[in-house]
């Protein structure tokens, strides 16, 4: 019988479950190892139970934990999708402020209507069995997380650092332009396309099991950050605290 | 070849192989597909991957399977023909390192695979600021490639390494082919600032010490554990194999993707324990991986001075600055007496001197301070204005203090020590050198071979095997020489003879002479030779061509390798370990040998081959 899934989303952009629908080349052979039962972008209908959900975004609001609760209750796996749901992500990024000043910053008064608490992960509201790391995910990644599941192994991530997919893909080093790179301590998996972008690593996969933090900062001070300038890079996607 | 027949070379290539080539990609070499010919590009600076990322790249499939049922069996495997054009020569020397490790033992058919269809061309390179390859003796390279562009003025000279090679330029260079040969090119001399301060053949001996020093501390802090150094390295092979599904999870294959002794989870067992737990332990397993235990094994490091590793390293780790900074603090020994006293002789007073034969004379010396030495080992003599030669003992080591030398009357310095009279004084500096393992003897049946003077350090075996015969089980001496009239200690062997302490056979080239001894060769002495191989020693020594012929013969009754001891003298002049002269490849006759075990020295080509 079909393992029966559902795709759920918080306060996120709904990027991740984006990058799913756009696995075009791939999803006619995924549905016919699962059945989707619930997925708000692509269907109306609901389901009581299922095998697994994958939840997008950041926890904000009372009524977000209760119907997160209501998920957890009605499904045997509970997947992260994306930064948003795993450790908060960008979400977070005004986290260190007080709320009702962000919404004055933000909105120039009260904003009664937009009441929201500070963002939470999913994991700080209910257990989550995995999670897919990255903003948005990885499609082919999710692909192999999926398979593991409906083989009913534990997915395993990469635990070694963006830098290796650069030396793979043989593109330039960000620090080569003088630019700072969250590489080196940021779990691979994404096969480095920010850096053939262009653009350097900014650590949306969060940190890898053991970051050498301490010969990073090293270098990173060499290249004229101050200990705050460091710790505002981890802060863009939350990638937990680097002390 | 000039540029015109060059393009015209490469557009015939293209029709028939896949042409990897060096190509620019975001401002930087790296090796890829040509489509074009016009943009081969056949000057320039080291690439960001290796020939490896062809050879022996990071996703390999190895075979097929079914989920619910066996490996998918596929046709022979095979790898379309291609042309890795525009290897520089460490890159050439890494392949032999890939060679080495992938083919010994069961052979790795994926790599063999590749490595078949695959034709390497070499040419010239331009060293940048991270190479280190005069250092390792990697910047040119004689064989190993099937063919190699010189660069000169108009174009190019084009060695062959290969039948391959010769049949590429056959079949596609027709025109150069049919031009005139030419000399090869003067070696050009290439100069890498970055450079190791001493000998790459000290090297081991260097690791040998370090294993516990601070520095592995040090670069533990501050290494990155990213792992670009061992992937980016063209020698680095160990790998991870892993199942990939098919997304319709009822195939799959298994693959083997690049791994690196840099990450956490390398020595890691299901347990949880990791072998190597800090970057400390990995960074050290990488450096004596390059410049230890693969010299040990090859005689070779396996490290070709590309610079690859520091060249992308964000933690600024330099091989070369590592391994300077060892040799620099390794403290320098003190000298064991005054400065110079290692290179001064000592007086010894002639006692004695015999005739052993026409040119060789048997001196019997009192020694100034009383030493111990092994039969095996030898002495410096010197007289001064004329030099220093070894001469091997032919005594045992005993509390007389006194000691024999043969000494074979043939240049300046030995014809000189002919003329020295009883009474007279001569410079004697030593005992140096190994000699036969007497502490493995006792209880042992003892095989000594002989031929003409390799007599002489026998006989001081033999006679302090005689001084305590009965620690000893069957001794069998087989000597051979051209002539009675140059056997060597013709008294002490018709004494052994009839001692009945042992067996000794003899033989003679000489036909009809008067010992009535058969006139054969050493070698037939084995005929009827009854041997215990699991419980005999042989002790050989003779003259180089001896151990060709006897090796054999006694492999043939079973001995072990490390059970033949064989005396490989060589021109040991300074006795110390330093001067050269007396190598084997890579070690020191006078510091590790003369005589040596045979499965010590039978990977060394020089040793007995030639």
């Amino acid at each position: 019988m079909k393992r029966r899934i559902g795709f759920f989303d918080f306060t996120g952009c709904e990027g991740c479950q984006l990058t799913i629908m756009n696995l075009e080349d791939h999803l006619l052979q995924v549905l016919q190892l699962v059945e989707v039962v619930e997925f708000r972008e692509l269907m109306s209908e609901t389901s009581a139970n299922l095998d697994i959900a994958f939840v997008e975004g950041s926890i904000t609001r009372a009524a977000d934990r209760q119907r997160l609760q209501d998920i957890r209750h009605r499904s045997k796996i509970l997947v992260a999708l994306g930064a948003c749901a795993d450790n908060g992500g960008i979400n977070l990024l005004g986290s260190h402020q007080d709320v009702s000043t962000l919404r004055q910053q933000v909105y120039a008064c009260d904003a009664e209507h937009l009441l929201t608490e500070t963002p939470v992960p999913l994991h700080k509201v209910v257990n989550v069995d995995y999670s897919i790391p990255g903003c948005p995910i990885d499609g082919q990644e999710f692909l192999a997380v999926l398979q593991a599941l409906l083989l009913e192994r534990d997915p395993e991530l990469p635990n070694f650092a963006v830098c290796v997919e650069c030396k793979l893909a043989e593109y330039p080093c960000s620090f080569d332009y003088g630019e700072i790179c969250l590489g080196p301590v940021t779990r691979a998996g994404c096969r480095a396309i920010c850096i053939e972008g262009g653009d350097r690593c900014r650590g949306c996969r969060g940190l890898v099991d053991n970051p050498r933090t301490t010969p990073y900062h090293q270098i990173l001070e060499e290249h004229g950050l101050s200990v705050e300038e460091i710790l505002e890079q981890y802060r863009t996607f939350n990638i937990g605290d680097p002390q | 070849m000039g540029q015109t027949e060059l393009l015209r070379f490469v557009r015939s290539l293209l029709q028939a192989y896949d042409v990897i080539a060096p190509r620019r990609k975001k401002g930087r070499i790296v090796l890829d597909n040509l489509s074009d010919a016009t943009d081969l590009e056949l000057h320039f600076p080291p690439s960001v991957h290796s020939p490896k990322k062809f050879l022996f790249p990071h996703w390999d499939e190895l075979f097929r399977f079914r989920l619910d049922g066996n490996v998918l069996l596929k046709t022979e495997k095979s790898s379309p023909p291609r042309i890795l054009f525009g290897m520089h020569p460490c890159d050439l020397h890494a392949v032999k390192i890939l060679d080495d490790c992938l083919f010994e033992g069961e052979t790795d058919s994926t790599y063999r695979a590749k490595r078949e269809s695959t034709l390497l061309i070499g040419t010239d390179c331009v060293p940048d600021e991270h190479c280190f390859c005069t250092s390792l003796g990697t910047d040119r390279i004689a064989n190993g490639f099937d063919l190699f562009f010189h660069h000169r003025d108009n174009g190019y000279l084009i060695q062959t390494g290969s039948e391959r090679g010769h049949r590429l330029l056959t079949d596609h260079a027709p025109a150069t082919m049919a031009g005139p040969r030419e000399a090869p090119l003067a070696l050009q001399l290439k100069e890498c600032e970055n450079r190791l301060q001493f000998p790459v053949e000290s090297l081991p001996l260097l690791m040998e010490d370090a294993y516990d020093d601070p520095i592995w501390e040090e670069l533990g802090k501050n290494c990155l554990g990213c792992g670009s150094c061992t992937l980016l390295c063209p020698s680095c092979y160990c790998f991870n194999v892993q199942d990939k599904l098919d997304l319709n999870l009822k195939e799959g294959q298994r693959v083997r993707t690049w791994d690196s002794c840099q990450f956490d989870q390398f020595a890691q067992v299901n347990s949880g324990d990791n072998f190597r737990s800090g970057q400390a332990d990995r960074q050290r397993h990488r450096f004596y991986r390059k410049y230890k235990y693969l010299w040990d094994k090859y005689q070779r490091t396996a490290c070709v001075g590309c610079g690859r590793c520091s060249r992308e390293c964000l933690a600024n780790i330099k091989p070369t600055e590592v391994l300077n900074k060892l040799f620099n603090q390794a403290p320098l020994p003190q000298p064991d007496s005054s400065p110079g006293s290692e290179y001064q002789p000592q007086m010894a007073r002639v006692e004695q001197i015999k005739e052993l034969s026409n040119n060789d004379r048997l001196f019997r010396l009192k020694v100034p301070q009383k030493f111990t030495f092994q039969p095996g080992s030898f002495l410096q003599l010197s007289v001064f204005g004329l030099g220093e030669a070894p001469f091997s003992f032919a005594s045992p080591s005993d509390d007389s203090g006194e000691i024999e030398l043969v000494v074979r009357r043939a240049g300046t310095l030995t014809q000189s020590l002919h003329r020295v009279q009883c009474g007279d004084r001569i410079g004697i500096r030593g005992p140096f050198g190994n000699g036969f393992p007497l502490d493995r003897m006792p209880g042992k049946d003892l095989l000594l071979i002989a031929g003409g003077r390799g007599l002489i350090a026998l006989r001081s075996l033999m006679l302090t095997l005689l001084t305590d015969r009965e620690r000893y089980g069957r001794i069998t001496l087989l000597c051979g020489a051209r002539s009675i009239d140059t056997l060597l200690f013709q008294d002490d062997l018709l004494s052994w003879h009839h001692s009945g302490l042992l067996d000794c056979r003899f033989a003679v080239n000489e036909q009809n002479n008067r010992w009535g001894i058969p006139a054969v060769d050493v070698s037939l002495l084995f005929r009827d030779l009854e041997i215990n191989a699991s419980r005999t020693i042989a002790a050989v020594s003779g003259p180089p061509e001896m151990y060709r012929q006897i090796n054999p013969l006694l492999f043939r009754l079973g001995l072990a390798d490390e059970d033949i001891y064989l005396n490989l003298e060589r021109h040991m002049k300074c006795g110390l370990g330093k001067c050269g002269k007396c190598r084997i490849n890579n070690i020191c006759v006078c510091e590790c040998g003369p005589v040596f075990a045979y499965s010590s020295v039978k990977h060394l080509a020089e040793a007995i081959e030639r």
